[in-house]
């Protein structure tokens, strides 16, 4: 009698445990986006798996997936104008420090029925709860007016963007999310994260570095005005003497 | 046909680009200006941050002048000594300017102090030069002559101490006043991304009263000078001079001066003086309504430490 009702508890206990969970793989189609000098705009595609075994518990909810593609780390300021006798001048101004430079988010389903604020936070996942000041906490972060300007510019400029809906299942396993890359994309290290949900619990989450650089000649002529920046000046004005020397040999009418 | 810009870090159509540098190098060369001071809006005006655009706009008036100077030594107009002083004093109200360029950007008051300066000189000069031409249209018609002040008559600001000889200009003046100007228009070149050749003539002439014939080689000489300068300095300090943009506004804006040129000769010089007073006041105008009236978005964004 005692045997029968521990088997009876025995799945009940073991149905939350992660150890049962699904196993997320995921890939990029590719691992670095070089600009070359006819860049207008690029893409990147997001593959991945959910792979079950027969431990796996069936899940009463459908899976549901969250693609962000998060650009370098940069320390911004926002601004406001006021009218100063007469004229539009920046008064007032709030530092964000270490905000990304660029943040994609692709979707299976709108983001509020994916998870819940709570679990959200904790991840610092969506526009509303990406921290502008420190690290993901379990409360939603406070938003300034400064932070509001900064998201809605963000988005505005097209480095900012929410998709939902965007990433589909191919399969009952597998699926895909592609994300566009603008043409002012900004150049350095991107971090791609996936995550898998299902009734609003986090079950998985995989990590994937992707990098946006300059192509041969546009990057030798950066690391020159980085580098060199005395020697790239010396050049730039050479170059420009000889054109307009050049024009005035070419256009000569005396 | 696009072309990304490895500097600005942004894709510009090439025609675009071309087609801007024509259209400035055919005022300029209708004029006898520079046209940085329409090129600098123009590029930031179309999403070229300002710190990129006045950089790399320094190195196209470089090569504008650079034409210019080699057209007016082969006549023998530029009065070497004359230009010499005015680019020195340039380099150092340059490198001053170079510096507040930096800090204003620092403490994101670039833009307002960019526009005020432009509304503040492109005003007054458009004004200035608007009212003078139109007299002289009117002087014209009527048959009267204008009033003429013969060499020889100085203002006292040319009695000033530290006086120099300029042979070629026939002028034995203080130094004071040629070092002031051309600090000024180095200072001016730097932070707003102009030539400064449509404050310097006008100067040159009813300040320092210099030969009419000798003004445009000489500013041009300055202006090279000057701006070569400025372009070496905003690649060493700011690293913002993008040489890409900086070609293809040469190309157009060399070409596009030919034209200018041949336009400008079959026009009558007080004509001429009113069209480019109108110009300039319509630019400064547009840089007026900007500041005064109300912006559709309160907020912006930038890296901190400039960009």
């Amino acid at each position: 009698m005692i045997i029968r009702s521990l088997l009876l508890v025995v799945p009940l206990i073991l149905a939350p445990w992660p150890s049962s969970a699904e196993t997320l793989t995921t890939a990029l189609s590719t691992e670095r986006v070089s600009i070359e000098s006819n860049f207008t705009g690029s893409g990147v595609v997001i593959f991945g798996t959910v792979e079950r075994d027969q431990q796996t518990v069936a899940r009463g909810a459908p899976y549901e997936i969250v693609v962000t593609l998060t650009g370098p780390l940069r320390s911004m300021v926002a601004r406001r104008k006021e009218r100063v006798a007469g004229i539009w001048i920046n008064r007032t101004s709030s530092e964000l420090p270490r905000v990304p430079s660029f943040l994609a988010i692709a979707t299976t389903a709108p983001m509020a029925d994916v998870a819940g604020n709570r679990v959200r936070a904790r991840q610092g996942l969506g526009f509303d709860m990406l921290p502008t000041r420190g690290l993901p906490d379990a409360l939603p972060p406070v938003r300034t007016e400064f932070d509001g300007a900064f998201f809605r510019l963000m988005q505005t400029e097209g480095l900012f963007s929410l998709n939902e809906g965007s990433v589909e299942f191919l399969s009952p396993q597998l699926f895909r999310a592609p994300i566009a890359l603008p043409s002012n994309v900004p150049i350095g290290w991107y971090t791609a994260n996936v995550y898998l949900f299902s009734g609003g619990v986090l079950l998985a989450k995989t990590t994937q570095d992707f990098s946006i650089l300059k192509g041969g000649f546009e990057q030798a002529i950066t690391n020159l005005a980085h580098q060199q920046p005395a020697l790239y000046g010396l050049a730039t004005v050479v170059v420009a003497c000889f054109t307009g020397w050049l024009a005035g040999v070419a256009f000569r009418r005396d | 046909m696009d072309l990304y810009l490895p500097i600005a870090e942004m894709p510009m159509n090439v025609f675009l680009l071309l087609g801007m540098g024509a259209a400035v190098g055919f005022l300029s060369g209708m004029f006898g200006v520079g046209g940085g001071f329409l090129l600098t809006p123009l590029l930031i005006f179309s999403g070229i941050s300002p710190a990129v655009a006045v950089a790399s706009v320094s190195s196209q008036i470089v090569a504008n002048s650079a034409s210019g100077v080699l057209a007016y030594l082969r006549k023998k107009t530029v009065d070497l000594k004359l230009g010499l002083y005015l680019t020195l004093s340039g380099i150092i109200g340059s490198a001053i300017g170079v510096w507040v360029y930096g800090a204003l950007r620092g403490i994101g008051q670039l833009d307002v102090v960019i526009a005020l300066c432009y509304v503040a000189f492109l005003g007054t000069i458009g004004m200035l030069m608007s009212v003078e031409a139109v007299r002289a249209i009117i002087a014209k018609q009527r048959g009267t002559p204008l009033p003429v002040r013969r060499p020889g008559q100085h203002s006292w600001i040319a009695g000033l101490p530290l006086r120099v000889r300029f042979h070629r200009s026939r002028l034995y003046i203080s130094a004071l006043p040629i070092i002031a100007l051309g600090a000024s228009i180095g200072f001016l070149g730097a932070l707003l991304g102009i030539g400064g050749g449509f404050i310097m003539v006008p100067a040159l002439i009813y300040l320092l009263r210099v030969p009419t014939t000798i003004v445009i080689g000489t500013t041009l000489l300055q202006t090279l000078g000057t701006m070569a300068f400025t372009t070496f300095m905003q690649s060493a300090t700011n690293q913002t001079v993008d040489v890409i943009l900086g070609l293809a506004l040469m190309v157009g804006g060399v070409i596009g001066a030919q034209f200018g040129a041949r336009v400008g000769q079959s026009l009558r010089g007080e004509t001429l003086r009113l069209l480019l007073g109108l110009l300039v006041l319509a630019v400064g105008l547009r840089f007026a309504v900007d500041l005064v009236a109300t912006p559709e978005e309160f907020y912006s964004i930038s890296r901190m430490g400039g960009g």
